[in-house]
């Protein structure tokens, strides 16, 4: 679609691409603003600020990027009201979407991974293979296990991490 | 096996339709742990989700949403508007240049038609 923009600078395609991401957005700043009114108005910001910036920057990751504008939006809104916190202007969050650089498919990749898995720590190990291998819901896994939501979540994503670092790392030794 | 690929795969798809099923509590056991899933490898994801569940009532976002969409298409339509007014503004000299050729050919045209015809 940005391509598409590129070749024609018909901004009818901003406007097809930005719609969608808008529940995203709008959950991101509702995170930071808990408040539905002000989230509504922030994406609102977003999208102009996005409508003016798409067409002199070159965006790769459309995603990162409007999520970068939407936390730094909210980030200086909060600032303005605590007036102490720090607004970066880089997303230090992880976008892993991207990030794949083995073959998930081949047999070797997948024992290394069964091994790794071992080396994960108690909660990661046991989080991750309820989620992934039993496909339970995180409440089913905060029932079964008595860790807080916040912690299931935590080590699924923690424990997925890992599991792709040592599998990078043995891949690597072979 | 197959369940064991899910922990290396990555999906970067964003369903609105499917979101608001698992928002709302409706989504099956397969679309939740897609969602779960999503959640669990994208943190952008995540938050989203986390934010949304802070809406009282996940209906309300829903409206937002399409609010939000109709808004920014209104601001895409009045940036085209402005676009082609700079662009008439920008060409206002060519355009009158082609216009006046165009008048003077055809009344050259037809200043010629009306000599060749008329009767010596």
């Amino acid at each position: 679609m940005l391509e598409k923009y590129k070749l024609d600078q018909d901004s009818q395609w901003i406007g097809i691409l930005l719609q969608r991401y808008t529940l995203l957005l709008l959950g991101v700043c509702m995170k930071y603003l808990k408040n539905e009114e002000a989230a509504k108005d922030a994406v609102q910001q977003v999208f102009l600020k996005a409508i003016i910036a798409l067409p002199k920057t070159n965006v790769e990751f459309l995603k990162s990027w409007l999520y970068s504008i939407a936390r730094n939006h909210c980030l200086m809104q909060l600032r303005d009201k605590t007036k102490w916190v720090t607004i970066s202007t880089e997303a230090d969050i992880q976008d892993n979407s991207f990030f794949e650089p083995f073959d998930t498919n081949k047999e070797q990749t997948i024992l290394i991974l069964e091994k790794a898995l071992l080396d994960l720590n108690p909660p990661q190990e046991t989080c991750v293979k309820l989620f992934y291998l039993e496909k339970k819901s995180y409440q089913e896994i905060v029932a079964a296990t008595g860790f807080s939501l916040l912690q299931v979540k935590s080590y699924i994503q923690n424990g997925k991490r890992n599991l792709k670092t040592l599998v990078i790392q043995k891949l690597q030794q072979l | 096996m197959s369940d064991l690929k899910n922990i290396l795969s990555n999906s970067n798809i964003i369903d609105e339709q499917l979101f608001q099923k698992y928002l709302a509590g409706t989504a099956s056991a397969e679309e939740r742990f897609f969602v779960e899933n999503q959640m669990a490898e994208d943190d952008i994801v995540n938050e989203a989700i986390e934010g949304l569940q802070n809406f009282k009532d996940p209906q309300l976002a829903q409206t937002y949403v399409a609010q939000l969409n109709s808004q920014l298409q209104k601001q895409i339509g009045k940036r085209k508007k402005r676009q082609f007014n700079k662009l008439i503004k920008e060409q206002s000299w060519t355009i009158i240049a082609i216009i006046v050729v165009l008048t003077i050919s055809a009344i050259a045209y037809f200043t010629i038609q009306l000599l060749h015809h008329s009767p010596r």
